[in-house]
């Protein structure tokens, strides 16, 4: 390996720890599935501990400590759910690191506080509508929805159970027109 | 001279070594021009060992001292099912070491699992050096994707004791697509559908270009090959009792000719639609008269009797594809590895279930190996070609309070990697904790392989939940772990690798290294010394049966006997290898049909005159064998999966997928310093800090778990 690349590769080791996964994996914010999984590849190309078999000690631990970190980086970045709760952490004044069996546990944790409700009167509304649901009452599910959203403006379960069922009473209509 | 590395497929029932030169791949044969070796080793009488082909064939005469299958074992507790199951079944004897560990014993000696592997490394080092003409001291050695740590471990154990720098441990189905899409500038996302002959893997990759990326590995250590022998086995066996009320599984050698009886048959069945089984002179009935065994058996009758293990084999399937949320169909194409995959009716089954037929453009019998030795060449290159990506296929977890797991690294996560987690006493004053690592989906401890423990301690003193303590776990492209705790707060640092109760200590290993009884066996070079020593008799005829009537049907169809170890012959001194330099290296090109070269190769090797080996006396050694131990329990048959099944599957992989759900009881055999800890005063259990374990029966409930654990 060229002398450059072992020191572009020593003064990534050094400041691997500051670095968020998007800058770790070089992707932008809005970078899709693809691109997160093409980035991996070109970083882990460039880093990968295997290339440096004939190089000092202290340069093959360099590269696995970044190897392990870009590895990290691509688990979070490449399963939407874990990619979610890190955005939120970083965006607010979470560390730039992101536990991967945390955000997999707190992505579960928020599905379920969405699909029970935070508010009183919005727990209410979800529970009617679900039993709407069960009994395939559709109109009055979509009212029930209706209701929990105006209470929980943000619960993303409600939002996509009233798009599922919006669908579903058009395309009845159609059906019975 | 460029740097030499071969590449090892170290498998359940065969082993094939090969190396990349001057751009070209060769998968080496040895000197009866086999490129597929039989793992089997035997321990004669005069302190020799033999190790392939021959071994095998052997093993009629000497059942209790032939070692087959011995990767089944390999970094086990002798607790575990599979430990038990083989000790059934097997002739030789399984003992337990220390630290519940699995030893074989032959007449006096005791062997660990790394040191009978490590003949088998040896014999393939040395098959390589002669073709080779040098030295070889570098390899990489495969395993099955689902291994884990501890069999890795001993894995790469066994290549040390083997004289081998074990460059790296290599994933089997990551080897199978290294060799099937290398240099080709593919962009695919492929399956390996890898049958061997005892555990079973499937990996989901991304090839692109010089990136092969695994996006998903699942396995089943306990399928394979060997199972659809042992169904036929007892189809013969069961039958034959009720015909002539004899229990053939009772005589060990017996036991053996039936085993290798019903390989031929599923072999023969790969090619042909039907094939007839005999075993003259089987069993001596009542009256002295002599019994054989006929039977015929057809395909149709052969899928029926191991339907429900293919079934299996796609339950494990179903799992990688949803783990790497791809459809069957989506796939580019589909990789089978491993001599089972040439049944015709597991190449329908998977055609089937992939809506594509498979390739079949690769052996599937030396595609492992070949991939190992890209890898090989690729690591002591100066410039790579082809990057591996590879994950960890099963979950790393923490024991906490209640006979729970906690997850750390989930499985199908890109390695290498490294995750933390914290923890926190759950005594007043607890000076100590035990750290207890496992791997698997199970979120009960004990449904899940305990790797091994370390103890944590020098702490201060505190409250209980008042101490933090964080431990961290890396696991390395080898697929092996290595775990580390500190306590912030004074940033004391224990630091152990995982101490293997079934592995082998520091100490063992150098013990062994010294003793370095590998020494004995007579491999290739030796054999050749022999053979130069020994008059060439002409033709490879068979020789006549000598020691038993099973003789002839050791010998395989097509090919002259194998050389017997010439009894008492002291090990010959090691011939140049100048023979070898002249002699075809048998090139397995991609396409090649039948891997084993015959012709020239064969026809040189003499038949040796010397007396075969006399039958070990049973004696004391034979094991008492139970009619019905080898029976593999009824498993689910349905091939459509509810999603309550999925999950259940996933949940309890281990339980559902093996059908062994007999009650475990390695709790009370199990690793468990727990008593004498506590009589110490120590306390043993702590809780994961940050982690939600309310609703977790006995999560948080401590004093009284403290007891249990």
């Amino acid at each position: 390996m060229a002398n450059q690349q072992i020191a572009e590769l020593r003064a990534l080791a050094n400041i691997v720890e500051d670095l968020d996964y998007y800058q770790l994996l070089e992707v932008e914010r809005r970078a899709n599935a693809i691109q997160v999984r093409t980035a991996y590849h070109a970083v882990a190309r460039r880093f990968h501990p295997d290339r440096l078999r004939q190089e000092s000690q202290d340069v093959v631990s360099a590269a696995e400590r970044i190897a392990k970190r870009v590895a990290e980086a691509y688990a979070v970045l490449r399963d939407p759910r874990r990619r979610k709760v890190y955005d939120q952490q970083i965006d607010g004044v979470g560390g730039r690191r992101l536990a991967l069996v945390e955000g997999g546990a707190q992505a579960d944790r928020q599905v379920s506080d969405q699909r029970q409700g935070r508010t009183p009167n919005g727990r209410r509304y979800i529970t009617l509508a679900q039993a709407d649901l069960a009994r395939e009452d559709w109109p009055t599910a979509l009212r029930n929805l209706q209701m929990a959203l105006t209470f929980e403006t943000d619960n993303a379960w409600v939002k996509e159970k009233l798009v599922e069922l919006k669908q579903r009473l058009e395309a009845e209509r159609k059906k019975n027109r | 001279m460029p740097e030499l590395a071969i590449g090892i497929d170290l498998g359940t029932s065969n082993s094939s070594v090969a190396i990349v030169r001057g751009g070209r791949i060769e998968v080496l044969a040895n000197a009866y021009g086999e490129t597929i070796m039989a793992s089997a080793v035997a321990l004669h009488q005069d302190g020799t060992i033999v190790v392939g082909n021959e071994a095998k064939a052997n093993v009629v005469n000497e059942p209790a001292s032939t070692v087959t299958s011995s990767k089944r074992l390999i970094g086990r507790y002798y607790f575990s099912e599979e430990v038990k199951k083989a000790r059934a079944i097997c002739a030789y004897e399984i003992v337990e070491g220390p630290e519940h560990s699995v030893r074989i014993q032959i007449r006096e000696e005791v062997f660990s699992l790394p040191e009978i592997s490590a003949m088998i490394l040896r014999e393939l080092k040395a098959v390589a050096e002669s073709r080779l003409g040098q030295e070889v001291t570098k390899a990489v050695i495969t395993v099955p994707a689902y291994f884990n740590d501890n069999q890795r471990q001993a894995t790469k154990d066994a290549g040390r004791i083997a004289g081998l720098e074990v460059l790296r441990i290599l994933n089997e189905p990551t080897a199978a697509a290294l060799a099937y899409g290398f240099g080709k500038g593919l962009t695919q996302k492929v399956a390996v559908w890898d049958l061997g002959g005892g555990t079973f893997d499937i990996s989901v990759l991304e090839i692109g270009e010089d990136v092969f990326e695994v996006i998903s590995s699942c396995g089943d250590t306990f399928l394979g090959g060997d199972d659809f022998d042992d169904r036929l086995i007892d189809l013969l066996a069961d039958e034959f009792l009720q015909a002539h009320g004899q229990n053939l599984r009772q005589d060990p050698r017996t036991l053996e000719r039936l085993k290798q009886a019903a390989e031929k048959a599923k072999k023969a069945l790969s090619v042909e639609d039907e094939t007839l089984i005999e075993l003259p002179d089987v069993a001596k009935a009542a009256d002295g008269s002599s019994l054989s065994l006929s039977r015929r058996l057809g395909m149709a009758e052969f899928s029926k009797l191991v339907h429900d293990l293919i079934q299996r084999t796609f339950k494990v399937t179903d799992e990688a594809l949803q783990q790497a949320g791809v459809l069957a169909r989506e796939l580019d194409g589909v990789v089978l590895v491993g001599g089972p995959t040439r049944l015709p009716i597991i190449r329908e089954a998977v055609a089937t279930y992939f809506q594509k037929q498979p390739k079949t453009d690769v052996d599937p019998d030396v595609v492992v190996a070949m991939g190992a030795a890209i890898h090989a060449a690729e690591l002591v290159a100066p410039q790579q070609q082809a990057f591996l990506l590879d994950v960890t296929p099963l979950s790393l977890q923490v024991g906490v309070a209640g006979g729970f797991c906690e997850p750390v690294i989930e499985r199908n996560t890109p390695v290498p990697i490294e995750q933390s987690r914290s923890f926190t006493t759950v005594q007043d004053d607890q000076e100590t904790v035990v750290i207890r690592v496992y791997q698997g989906e199970s979120k009960r401890a004990e449904d899940n392989e305990l790797l091994g423990q370390f103890e944590f301690s020098g702490f201060p003193r505190a409250r209980r939940g008042q101490v933090e303590i964080q431990v961290t776990f890396a696991i390395n492209s080898d697929g092996i772990v290595d775990v580390t705790a500190s306590e912030p707060g004074t940033g004391q640092r224990a630091s152990t690798r995982i101490t293997l109760s079934s592995g082998l200590s520091d100490a063992e290993l150098q013990a062994i290294l010294s003793r370095n009884r590998t020494d004995r066996v007579l491999t290739e070079m030796v054999a050749r010394a022999e053979e130069a020593a020994v008059p060439h008799a002409p033709p490879p005829e068979p020789p006549p049966a000598r020691t038993s009537a099973t003789r002839a049907s050791a010998v395989r169809p097509g090919r002259p006997a194998p050389v017997p170890a010439a009894a008492p012959t002291p090990p010959a001194p090691v011939v140049e290898p100048a023979v070898a330099a002249t002699d075809p290296v048998v090139e397995a090109a991609v396409t090649a049909a039948d891997p084993v070269v015959e012709a020239a190769v064969t026809a040189a090797a003499p038949v040796v005159e010397a007396a075969v080996t006399a039958a070990a006396p049973l004696g004391e050694e034979s094991i008492e064998l139970d009619g019905d131990a080898d029976e593999i329990p009824e498993l689910e048959v349905e091939s459509d999966l509810s999603e309550a099944e999925m999950d259940a599957l996933i949940a309890g992989s281990d339980e559902s997928l093996s059908g062994a759900a007999a009650p475990q009881a390695p709790a009370p055999q199990a690793p468990a310093p727990q008593a004498p800890a506590k009589k110490e005063g120590k306390a043993n259990l702590f809780e994961a800090v940050g982690t939600d374990l309310a609703d977790v029966p006995g999560g948080h409930d401590d004093d009284e778990e403290i007891e249990l654990a």
